[in-house]
């Protein structure tokens, strides 16, 4: 049975900010049990500070539980990402520069705080 | 038990030092600071951090009002009074702000310019009502002041900016994954400060972690309760009605969310699904269109709004729609195919 998109919606919102994730920057939305997640991807704050390796390393796998949790959701036909500095290739999740603007946008928020 | 929580409070403490380091320029951890350090009695140092909070965001009202509490706590009543005077230029009908102006007047023995806050608190809300009722205070709709009544306002401890700081401790330990010590320490908050709706609200989102919506629910609606234009506080109902698939009583609620916040584009896009799965076409796409006109680069409202002209087989505002959104995301693979369907 198709599940209604309102509750997959209500469901991925639950399970979001029972993440690691700094839900904030990002943007989610549920079309037909198709799942969107875009935006900046971001560890929460508590999680985000020491060393780097470890935190993208940390990154890296809170991503892949990410998926994995959407798509247990009941009704989630797809999850499509489209995060402006963390991109899915051939199965791995790999760092991306982000722009300019969106560089100036994150250090205008974080100074905003 | 003691011991326990002050294990807790220390490590608090101990952890937002360490990110206050890392993040000098948060005027909240600032804040939080501050209030750790008045829950372990050190109050300059309680002080210096307030004022850093207040120095990187002069409009921070938690740490503007915690800064006159702590004035108050330290006998320091004239910069007490000048801050809460201040405050109540910004917000006249605050019910808290003329309750503890009345408090501070009455022991300066400055008794009518207490009476009228009294009186003032007493009509902005219930509570004080009730509050000052209990106390004797409140008679026949005038404030009584006796030297009986004095004396017991006199002692009254003002210890919101305590209800403050377990609040603070809740969210932080729920943030961490610990709802349960976070449900003690938020109800610690809503029973110093019962008439705080935010307390209940945080309360309902704990619940609404822990996967305990009966109390979300009661949370929830006891904190509109209080404040009926709380917003949020519908749209979070809805939210936890959706993940019960109640989704009659989620469209009420959103529904009501909206008429409260006409310009947040998330609910309108959220009110737009619960039209949308009940095939409510026309509204959900109205709903959608108020979206983007709030926030033209919603992209996922284009989308859903996309597939809802599909659906209707209004085929070439679907394709409008995807074209517009393939722009954007020209490697959306789901969109291209869609769009390949229809042309």
């Amino acid at each position: 049975m198709l599940k209604e998109d309102f509750v997959i919606q209500s469901n991925i919102r639950r399970m979001l900010i029972r993440t690691d994730v700094d839900y904030s920057r990002m943007d989610f939305g549920t079309v037909k049990g198709v799942v969107y997640v875009r935006g900046i991807f971001q560890l929460s704050r508590f999680f985000s500070a020491g060393d780097e390796e470890k935190t993208k390393e940390f990154t890296v796998n809170t991503l892949y539980s990410l998926e994995k949790k959407i798509r247990n959701i009941p009704g989630v036909t797809d999850v499509i990402f489209q995060f402006v500095n963390w991109r899915k290739e051939k199965g791995q999740w790999i760092p991306v520069e982000m722009k300019g603007k969106e560089k100036e946008d994150e250090e205008e928020a974080e100074s905003n705080l | 038990m003691r011991k326990r929580q002050n294990r807790i409070y220390n490590r608090v403490l101990h952890e937002i030092e360490n990110e206050a380091q890392i993040h000098p320029r948060y005027a909240d951890l600032q804040n939080q600071l501050a209030l750790l350090c008045m829950f372990r009695g050190e109050t300059k140092r309680a002080e210096d951090h307030f004022l850093e909070a207040l120095r990187l965001n002069p409009k921070y009202r938690d740490a503007i009002l915690n800064l006159g509490l702590l004035y108050i706590g330290t006998k320091r009543l004239k910069e007490a009074e000048e801050i809460f005077l201040s405050e109540l230029r910004r917000h006249p009908k605050d019910s808290f702000l003329h309750h503890v102006l009345g408090i501070l007047y009455i022991r300066t023995g400055r008794k009518a310019e207490a009476v009228a806050r009294i009186h003032k608190a007493v009509q902005q809300h219930s509570y004080y009502r009730d509050y000052y009722r209990t106390r004797g205070v409140w008679r026949r709709g005038l404030v009584h002041l006796d030297r009986k009544t004095e004396r017991s306002l006199k002692k009254i401890r003002l210890d919101q900016h305590y209800a403050q700081f377990h609040n603070f401790i809740g969210l932080y330990l729920a943030q961490r994954g610990k709802p349960a010590q976070a449900v003690k320490e938020l109800r610690k908050a809503a029973e110093l400060k019962p008439d705080e709706f935010t307390f209940h609200a945080n309360l309902g989102t704990v619940y609404y972690y822990q996967g305990l919506y009966p109390k979300a629910i009661l949370e929830f609606k006891k904190a509109l309760e209080i404040d009926p234009l709380y917003g949020m506080g519908y749209a979070n109902l809805s939210y936890v009605y959706g993940l019960l698939s109640r989704t009659q009583e989620a469209l009420r609620f959103m529904k009501k969310a909206v008429q409260l916040n006409p310009k947040y584009a998330d609910l309108h896009y959220n009110l737009a699904l619960l039209y949308s799965d009940r095939k409510r076409y026309k509204q959900a796409t109205l709903e959608l269109k108020k979206a983007l006109r709030i926030n033209r680069s919603y992209l996922l409202a284009r989308i859903n709004l996309g597939v809802l002209y599909e659906d209707q087989k209004r085929w070439n505002e679907a394709r409008r729609e995807y074209r517009k959104i393939l722009k954007i995301t020209p490697d959306d693979e789901h969109i291209r195919k869609r769009l390949e369907k229809i042309s």
